[in-house]
């Protein structure tokens, strides 16, 4: 354990979280899966508002596996959905415990 | 200087655990029989944005002191390293032009006469280094999957 204290994601929410419950993702990278237990030491956790915009997951699921790399790509996928990065997990439809997977593009030679 | 075969096995052994979560959760399917089998070698099938599948093999002779060799195969493994079988995007050697790939170095016969091989972790550029077999797998499917059409 890092001894940091994990926080949430929740991001903004807007009039379209009305009666909406906050959605709680597995997000699977390949440095290991992020969910509201694991990695133990996170200093996030993967739940957002239905507005949240997918490029918030990208960015959190980047610290939590410090992915610091700037010349890198990272994608959002959902199957082999590629996610826009402005667009919201609302607007996707994602449910709560939904699946995703961040794939990681090391830089071209 | 090589490394036993029982290194590198144990080495794909470990890794494989995190590659095939990776694998499984983006549908991706891994064949590693081969390991199984006592060979360092496995293999993953990938996809591009047509639907149409990769099948890479990862020969793991020698790691993790060396990279991994990968190569793009035919489905029944008969074929190997032909244009027509690489996706669009790649080197037109054909190779794939990263760290990670033996055949990429000028040593083995690649275009990168620049690198060495026991630098294989380090970053390309300022990107990711990639530095295990589930990045690897990462970097693969993350460039198939935006790709169209094949090599030849």
């Amino acid at each position: 354990m890092s001894g940091n204290k994990t926080s949430t994601s929740v991001g903004h929410s807007g009039p379209e979280d009305k009666g909406h419950a906050i959605i709680h993702l597995r997000v699977q990278t390949p440095r290991g899966i992020w969910t509201m237990t694991e990695p133990v030491d996170a200093v996030k956790r993967p739940e957002y508002s239905p507005s949240a915009k997918i490029e918030q997951v990208i960015e959190d699921a980047r610290t939590v596996f410090k992915f610091v790399e700037q010349d890198s790509k990272y994608t959002l996928l959902r199957g082999s959905e590629i996610l826009e990065p402005q667009r919201t997990l609302v607007s996707y439809k994602i449910e709560d415990n939904t699946l995703l997977v961040l794939s990681v593009q090391g830089g071209n030679a | 200087m090589s490394v036993p075969v029982e290194v590198s096995l144990a080495a794909v052994r470990a890794e494989l655990v995190a590659a095939a979560d990776y694998a499984a959760a983006a549908g991706l399917q891994i064949d590693a029989d081969p390991v199984a089998g006592d060979e360092p070698r496995f293999y993953v099938t990938l996809v591009n944005r047509d639907s149409e599948q990769f099948c890479a093999e990862f020969n793991c002779a020698e790691y993790p002191m060396f990279p991994p060799n990968v190569e793009f195969v035919s489905p029944d493994r008969s074929e190997k390293g032909t244009a027509r079988l690489y996706p669009q995007g790649f080197h037109t050697t054909p190779c794939v032009c990263m760290r990670y790939n033996r055949k990429a170095y000028g040593e083995r016969g690649g275009p990168h006469s620049d690198w060495r091989l026991l630098d294989w972790r380090l970053p390309t550029g300022n990107g990711v280094g990639i530095d295990s077999l589930a990045l690897m797998i990462s970097d693969l499917h993350s460039k198939i999957l935006q790709s169209s059409g094949r090599m030849a």
